[in-house]
């Protein structure tokens, strides 16, 4: 069976890496506290980072074309007020103004999308704008409702937030098979479609794929459409979840992402990486922080293990296929420094 | 050959503030009063230091996403010493923190390979975890007048001794990057990293110094920033990042290394600065800040890559068609 | 070997480098004198550039001492190697885009700045190169951005100085003017390394000459020991008998009853103009020319990638003129790009979805077919003897032959009837050139009509049907099957004709 061996081959050692890092911080949170364990627990966690595996799954295919986006977390506050205002203040019925609040991320997206294929504009900047223009317009919509900005709008009906706080079987989080449901779509989408192809070879050199009859243009915009479209979607999930609607509700999620995205194995080069990376880096910074809040570690506390998780693992990476320090390692080790050994 | 249309990018930046002032005035008139024009500019320096510090490590090609933590860890330790009496340390230990933590991000950058934007991503985190260590979580309060005071020393009543000092920094770094043989590094190392390797520049330590730097302004920064605002909260300093990699990108620095000028950083921190007062005055509510920036932002910098690429395809097509021989040749066909 | 004397300027002994797998150079013994001018020839993949980037403390070798004078020293950086006063001049310019001429050129010298001027301005004078030192770096032609290079290593005051093929974008009048100043530094005792791909070179500016091939040193010497054949002999590895390939297949074309299958009519874009010529179907239609001549601009232009300002392409009769690269390859033309490293290889994904990269938009409506896409890479590794490892083999561990070929398969996956090859064997050593040539020879045979773009008059000479000449911009010389010589080629690329050179 020729594809299980090369599959095995592909399924990278940084994917198991993270594996072996997840069972390790179930395991050791479980004895700090064996509450951790329950499946009740431990599967509900999903439901304080969903928000975040979800956007940074989708961010991923941007980060595969070597661009980056930090306007999502705008994005989600920006779908969240408009969900808000639409059925709040300007009656619509909920379903509407879902459906407009995800053609809202799908234009937030195709507009910085744009600018970084069409206009040769840096991502970064791009989408630092975007962030910035975004939020605001979040801010200015939030006067038109009766309600105070910083309260939220309230008094979802049931229907919307009730399946989102559901439970199958009393254990499973209902946002757990969302989540897992959306992982699978965007893992099919990179890794199994055409699609998913061209986005590899505009990140791995976007010249030879034009010159391979790419539409790169298209491509790359498409990515930030699909990064747009995967802010709303959270955007929707956490309003529905938190039976409010803020327009700042995405404010601190975009380091966290990127986070996840860059711990998932996606370099920021572009050409490598993976949906499921990603996934897996999502879940071991949500376990990370939701073991050391049951830990009881003062939340704001709970960016350090983030960071040093962050730096360390990449600095592992770059070590383990760095030349240098595998000929100090030999060295340690008594063998002649060399390669001709091979 | 046609000499090309060369204005240094930060000329473009101070024509846009010139500009932007000279519109606002046209609309309300007393937005161009000298005490107005003082305040807006005076009311700037934090972001004019902190965009100084990480032009160097833009400059370089790299980015710094920690300033911010930095900025508020270190307005932290200024205004804890500042409270409690060090007077002294007030002033010294934010400065040997700030720089120690971009020793920290210069050594995982060039050492161990890490990529600058999750080095300082980690840090980022790390230090604003680290706050809330220090602090307990709780407000840092109660410091003492004449701290505060110092943020409103003026000099002849115009600016203030602080935007003096920063003015001061920026045209001696001016000097230097200009000057001097190592001022020239960060350029060169910006601009391309192999061909400065060729020439026996050293890379790494130079991007390490642009760290240190980084590191150094935004605790400067952060004192002035305690002096300002006269008390600091955990979250001091949230956001700071953003808004001054966007000062030093208004003021012509490109992300990609190798363009900009300090005077161009402080420029674009002008901007930044004077924005919310320049909305106020045309009657904007604080409501559209973020708005107004983000599309002045996406404005100048997609009008600024159209210009560039516009040129960039004009010359070459002008290069090609040099190389085409005009006048009928005679050809020998079969 | 020589032995050393006190007059060895620069002296390696035993030198080994390898990159992963990859045994770049096997023992590489070598010695330079003062006023030498040590002409290193090899085929790409030799190893000189990485011999040179070692001398200089780019990369460290593994194993194997450099003495510089007779002192042993550690090439840690090339700051090392600059203090030493050796300085390379690279391959490919290494300039810093944003920053003017001047700037480049004076950048990491200690000296007074105005003093330094004068002497590049004096220095410019003398060779006769006109450029504007004001002007920024990214915005000269690749030959430009070669002579401030150039200009960098000779303020240098170097006492070893390494140019790496230094001529290859040069003109003849700047190529005469830089082998003066070499004259000059010859006799003031300044050692030289010069790599260079034409042989003619080393018979004029050389006094000692040393033959690299597969990571060793073949063959060295003076000169004057030397002649053209013993050189050609050095380059190539003993098996491979050069002429086999070519006379194998030699299919005569009956022109009368053949239609054109690609038809240009008085095409003018960025880069040329008027040009006017038909491709018969299994015929190889060489393009002769120079470097910059504009046969790329011209082919890539008809791809799609630039606009046309005159005139019409058309392919079985039917009009492709302005059409995007999508249209044409549908219509069934094809191109393999020139510069194999920026434009067609993605070198970290696996040779399977290299092949099929271009086929992609036709193999399946939304699913990648991944076993369809095993099978076609599979059919052209066969067809091809590419040597992998297997279809998941990453492409950038293959070697630069079989990675050309690889980049000719993506393009005959697509299945056209005509296929442009531009510089398909540069970069490659004589083995793999060989493979390639029988490749091409096989595609003519299969009916495709090729046009083959190519700076090697001698490539040209023995595979072209029929041949054109390009030369600024413009088609100024046809040949027919008994015309095609390399001199002739020669002549007309460089715009020489009935002895006499025209010239812009």
């Amino acid at each position: 069976m020729l594809n299980l061996r090369s599959a095995s081959k592909k399924l990278l050692r940084w994917e198991l890496f993270l594996v072996v890092l997840l069972i390790l911080e179930i395991y050791i949170f479980g004895v700090i506290n064996p509450r951790f364990l329950m499946p009740r627990v431990l599967l509900g966690s999903v439901n304080n980072f969903m928000t975040i595996s979800i956007v940074a799954t989708f961010v991923t295919f941007v980060l595969v074309t070597g661009g980056i986006d930090i306007q999502s977390g705008a994005i989600v506050g920006l779908t969240s007020i408009t969900i808000g205002i639409l059925w709040n203040d300007f009656g619509f019925s909920l379903s509407i103004a879902i459906v407009i609040s995800l053609l809202i991320g799908i234009a937030c997206g195709a507009l910085s999308g744009f600018f970084v294929a069409y206009a040769d504009v840096q991502p970064m900047v791009v989408t630092l704008g975007g962030s910035f223009l975004y939020s605001g317009i979040a801010l200015l919509l939030t006067n038109f409702s009766s309600t105070e900005a910083y309260k939220g709008i309230s008094g979802f009906p049931t229907s919307y937030t009730s399946f989102v706080r559901n439970r199958f079987f009393g254990i499973i989080p209902s946002q757990l098979i969302i989540l897992i449901v959306i992982v699978i779509f965007a893992y099919v989408l990179l890794h199994k479609t055409k699609y998913g192809r061209y986005v590899f070879l505009c990140g791995v050199n976007r010249q030879a794929a034009s010159f391979c009859g790419v539409r790169t243009k298209l491509i790359v915009m498409s990515t930030y459409v699909l990064s747009g479209l995967g802010a709303a979607v959270a955007g929707i999930f956490l309003t529905a979840y938190l039976g409010t609607a803020k327009s700042d509700l995405g404010k601190e999620i975009t380091l966290p992402v990127i986070t996840a995205v860059v711990l998932g194995g996606t370099s920021n080069l572009g050409g490598t990486g993976g949906v499921i990376g990603t996934a897996l880096a999502a879940l071991v910074i949500g376990i990370l922080r939701f073991g050391l809040s049951l830990a009881n570690v003062n939340t704001q506390y709970l960016d350090i293990p983030v960071g040093i998780l962050l730096v360390l693992s990449v600095a592992l990476r770059f070590s383990a296929t760095n030349p240098h320090i595998q000929k100090i390692f030999a060295k340690l080790r008594g063998k002649r420094a060399t390669s001709l050994n091979n | 050959m046609r000499k090309r249309l060369n204005i240094p990018r930060a000329t473009t930046a101070i024509i846009f503030l010139i500009l932007m002032y000279g519109g606002v005035g046209l609309f309300n008139p007393s937005f161009l009063e000298i005490n107005n024009i003082l305040l807006s500019l005076n009311s700037g320096v934090v972001y004019t230091v902190v965009a100084i510090g990480i032009a160097f490590v833009i400059i370089t090609g790299e980015i710094d996403v920690s300033v911010g933590a930095i900025l508020g860890l270190t307005s932290t330790i200024s205004g804890i010493m500042v409270r409690d009496g060090h007077t002294a340390l007030a002033f010294i230990a934010p400065l040997i923190v700030g720089t120690l933590i971009g020793v920290v991000n210069g050594f995982g950058v060039n050492y161990l390979q890490i990529p600058s934007i999750i080095m300082t991503l980690g840090t980022n985190g790390i230090v604003r975890g680290l706050i809330y260590v220090y602090t307990e979580g709780k407000w840092v309060e109660n410091l003492p007048f004449a701290f505060k005071q110092l943020c409103q020393i003026k000099f002849l009543d115009t600016f203030t001794f602080f935007y003096l000092f920063a003015l001061f920094l920026m045209l001696l770094i001016c000097i230097l990057m200009a000057k001097t043989r190592r001022g020239q590094y960060f350029r060169a190392v910006g601009d391309n990293p192999d061909g400065a390797n060729l020439l026996g520049i050293p890379v790494k330590g130079t991007k390490m110094v642009a760290f240190i730097l980084s590191g150094l302004f935004s605790s400067i920064g952060g004192i002035m920033y305690a002096s300002r605002v006269g008390f600091i909260t955990p979250i001091a300093g949230m956001g700071y990042e953003m808004k001054v990699i966007a000062a030093c990108v208004l003021g012509g620095i490109s992300l990609s290394g190798g363009v900009g000028s300090m005077v161009g950083a402080t420029v674009g921190a002008a901007i930044m600065a004077s924005l919310s007062r320049v909305l106020v005055f045309l009657g904007f509510p604080s409501d559209y800040d973020n708005t107004i920036t983000g599309i002045l932002l996406i404005l100048i910098v997609v009008s600024d890559s159209l210009i560039h690429r516009n040129s960039a395809e004009r010359m070459r097509k002008q290069r090609l068609a040099a190389k085409v021989i005009h006048p009928e040749p005679s050809t020998e066909r079969v | 070997m020589k032995e050393r004397s006190e007059n060895t300027l620069l002296s390696v002994r035993s030198i080994t480098k390898a990159f992963g797998l990859n045994k770049v150079l096997k023992g590489i013994d070598l010695d330079l004198d003062k006023g030498d001018v040590l002409a290193l020839i090899g085929g790409n993949g030799a190893g000189k550039s990485t011999l040179m980037k070692i001398i200089m403390g780019i990369y460290h070798q593994d194993e194997g001492d450099i003495y510089i004078s007779g002192d042993l020293i550690n090439m840690s950086k090339p700051s090392v190697a600059l203090s030493h006063a050796i300085y390379l001049v690279p391959q490919e310019p290494m300039l810093f885009p944003n920053m003017s001429v001047k700037e480049n050129v004076m950048m990491g010298f200690k000296e007074n700045p105005q003093k330094l001027e004068k002497r590049l301005v004096a220095l410019m004078k003398q060779l006769n190169w006109q450029i504007d030192i004001s002007r920024k770096a990214d915005s000269l032609s690749i030959a430009e951005q070669q002579l401030v290079e150039i200009l960098r290593g000779l303020l240098r005051n170097a006492r070893i100085l390494i140019l790496d093929e230094p001529t290859s974008s040069l003109t003849f009048n700047e190529v005469k003017s830089l082998f003066s100043i070499i004259e000059e530094f010859k006799k003031k005792g300044i050692g030289i390394i010069y790599i260079t791909h034409r042989l003619n070179e080393v018979f004029t500016i050389a006094n000692r000459v040393a033959i690299m091939r597969d990571g060793i040193i073949t063959l060295e010497g003076p000169v004057q020991q030397f002649d053209y054949d013993m050189l050609v002999k050095g380059l190539l590895p003993d098996e491979v008998t050069q002429k086999s390939f070519i006379k194998e297949h030699e299919k005569h074309i009956e022109y009368d009853t053949l239609q054109p299958v690609l038809q240009v009519k008085d095409l003018c874009g960025n880069g040329f103009h008027d040009v006017s010529f038909e491709i018969y179907p299994g015929e190889i239609l060489g393009l002769a020319g120079v470097v910059g001549a504009g046969r790329t601009e011209l082919a890539t232009t008809i791809f799609g990638r630039d606009t046309i300002s005159h005139g019409t392409v058309s392919l079985h009769g039917k009009d492709i003129t302005g059409c995007s690269t999508r249209k044409v390859m549908d219509q069934g033309l094809n191109y393999v790009p020139e510069d194999r490293f920026m434009h067609g290889i993605f070198s970290i994904l696996d040779v399977g979805s290299n092949t099929t990269s271009s086929k992609l938009r036709n193999m399946s409506k939304v699913f990648l077919k991944k076993r369809k896409e095993r099978d076609i890479a599979l059919h052209y590794i066969d067809l091809f003897s590419t040597k992998v490892t297997g279809t998941d083999q990453r492409m950038g561990s293959l070697s630069g032959g079989n990675q050309q070929k690889v980049v000719i398969a993506r393009a005959l996956a697509t299945e056209p009837t005509v296929l442009i090859l531009d510089e398909p064997t540069r970069g490659i050593d004589a083995g793999a050139r060989g493979d390639v040539y029988a490749i091409i020879q096989q595609l003519k045979s299969l009916g495709l009509a090729i046009l083959l773009i190519s700076s090697d008059f001698e490539e040209v000479s023995e595979l072209s049907d029929r041949a054109l000449s390009m030369h600024l911009g413009r088609i100024n010389r046809e040949f027919a099957k008994g015309e095609i010589t390399q001199d002739n080629l020669m002549a007309a690329a460089f715009g020489v004709t009935n002895g006499r050179a025209m010239n812009a």
